[in-house]
């Protein structure tokens, strides 16, 4: 799964100094640096534990194979089509965007739902390094079905991993920032010998020749992705879940517009295909790499069924593995810890951001504890996408659509509210809906932000119009732009 | 200086990777053997490669 927030561009001076106006020409990037932040900023530790649930939930060869490659061109074009144009357009951040068409307060409301997510993404990264050190200390780790610590050591490993890595982002995360753009290149190949190491394995253990793709795919369909029931607690994934899954894990970013922050940097639109570097080395390699090593686990006893990414890679590549556990989780938990520390830094701006980020990480480290969150890492990824995803729909009806309509775009600024209820409406009432659908069984939660996005994007237009027109009408109309 | 550094780690990067094909092809048959390549160039890449990016990523 990818990490957030491009702490390469969002750390730099340059964005601080353009939270509140558009990107000049000037300070424009181009395609080539687009195109390394996304490969390595999706190249992370839940990566390790996404490719393993794969096998769990029961994946056929095709289904997963194929699956990932129609997902992830899914979303390539949706950071194309829907976020890059409209931030090469605008040249805006996020929540500058967000202010001038919700107002401050819903914005706060929108960082707070973004902390909270993030709080328990940095705890999932946070399991997956702690499980390294298990591999170390050899105490009892977490099974699939666990939900609460199981030992003490486990618990002792989570505190100290977390502690260190809250302490870092708390300090600000530049040097670690550095670090990862640094260890980037090395943790993509690991990644990749992780799945012909695996591959081998496979070959030995299971005594197929294989002279030829065909025999290849064999191997693939036979041993490694054979389909089939899921393990007990798990969702079975067919093709549609797999493609989902791979459109949607990321859904806060394109669909939710997160990434304009990212591309108002960006010369042309069309550069939103630097995503797919991304997509096809983090989310396809670095998932397919981490499910044969799982499958393989399960290949050698069948009882084995824990995902625990440390052991995974030191079975695979010895101390260079669990060195690319380490790595992967930290330099993705720290940006994640200290980017929800800033987000609820916005909601009490007294606090230091130091103490916030502290006390986020804190949050993160005992939601670390907790097997649970990462065992379910799925379903929580699927969720948070879909928390975040009306804000998205919700700009892009406001960038695209509104005017044509009659209404007001940038509300809440024309306006000068702090709180457009029309958008508020247009974020809760799909969310609970949606919810309702997963809840109710009608909808799986990894399908249920498609109708979502359509229904807020309705919302928002609906709403408007009563509330524009009815409820709020603007103070000044001659503020149109 | 830049560039000496700048080939070594990509060498180690090379080095990294020969192991696990080898062994994929069968031409290598100890996974030992692969472990501790990868480790050794694990090491020469994050001693090399900070002497050229740390700079870079300023």
């Amino acid at each position: 799964m990818s990490q957030i927030d491009n702490e390469k561009m969002c750390e730099s001076n340059v964005t601080e100094e353009f939270e509140r106006q558009p990107v000049p020409k000037s300070s424009l990037l181009g395609f080539k640096s687009f195109i390394g932040m996304y490969a390595g900023e999706h190249c992370a530790g839940t990566e390790l534990m996404i490719g393993p649930l794969f096998v769990a939930a029961g994946v056929s060869a095709f289904d997963v194979v194929i699956g990932l490659l129609l997902g992830n061109a899914l979303a390539v074009m949706s950071w194309m089509f829907l976020c890059a144009p409209i931030a090469t357009r605008t040249r805006l951040t996020l929540y500058y965007q967000l202010e001038k068409i919700c107002g401050r307060w819903l914005v706060i409301l929108y960082n707070l739902a973004n902390g909270i997510m993030f709080c328990f993404l940095a705890g999932a990264m946070i399991t997956v390094s702690a499980t390294a050190v298990g591999v170390w200390f050899n105490f009892p780790m977490p099974e699939l079905s666990d939900v609460y610590p199981n030992s003490v050591g486990w618990v002792l490993a989570v505190a100290a991993v977390g502690a260190l890595i809250s302490v870092v982002a708390a300090f600000g995360y530049q040097t670690v920032s550095k670090f990862a753009n640094i260890a980037a290149p090395w943790m993509v190949l690991v990644f990749l010998a992780f799945g012909l190491i695996g591959l081998r394995q496979f070959i030995t253990a299971s005594g197929a020749e294989v002279g030829s793709f065909g025999d290849a795919w064999t191997l693939a369909k036979t041993h490694i992705w054979k389909g089939g029931d899921p393990l007990p607690g798990q969702v079975k994934f067919t093709f549609w879940h797999i493609t989902f899954f791979a459109w949607f894990c990321n859904m806060a970013m394109h669909i939710g517009m997160s990434d304009l922050s990212i591309f108002r940097f960006a010369k042309k639109s069309w550069y939103g295909i630097a995503a797919s570097s991304g997509m096809y080395v983090g989310h396809f390699m670095a998932w397919l790499s981490a499910s044969i090593l799982y499958a393989y686990q399960l290949h050698l006893d069948p009882a084995d069924t824990a995902v625990l990414p440390g052991p995974l890679a030191y079975r695979a590549a010895g101390i260079a593995g669990i060195i690319c556990v380490i790595v992967a989780g930290w330099t993705t938990a720290n940006p994640t810890i200290y980017r929800a520390g800033l987000a609820f830094q916005a909601i009490i701006p007294k606090c230091s951001r130091f103490t916030v980020t502290l006390i986020t990480g804190a949050i993160a480290t005992i939601a670390a504890m907790f097997p649970y969150f990462a065992m379910k890492l799925l379903g929580f990824v699927a969720l948070y996408g879909l928390i975040l995803m009306p804000m998205g729909a919700v700009i892009f009806v406001d960038f695209w659509l509104i005017k044509k309509f009659g209404l007001q775009s940038s509300y809440a600024e024309v306006s000068k509210t702090s709180f457009n209820w029309a958008a508020f409406l247009a974020w809760v009432v799909p969310v609970s809906v949606c919810v309702w659908l997963f809840k109710a069984g009608i909808l799986e939660i990894y399908f249920v932000s498609l109708p979502g996005w359509f229904l807020a994007a309705i919302l928002y237009i609906l709403i408007s119009m009563i509330y524009q027109k009815k409820i709020r009408p603007q103070i000044n109309p001659k503020q149109e732009s | 200086m830049k560039m000496i550094a700048q080939i070594l780690s990509w060498i180690s990067l090379v080095v990294l990777m020969v192991p696990s094909v080898l062994f994929l092809a069968g031409k290598m048959s100890s996974l030992d053997q692969v472990k501790w390549v990868m480790l050794l160039a694990t090491i020469f890449w994050f001693v090399t490669a900070p002497l050229w990016m740390w700079k870079e990523s300023d």
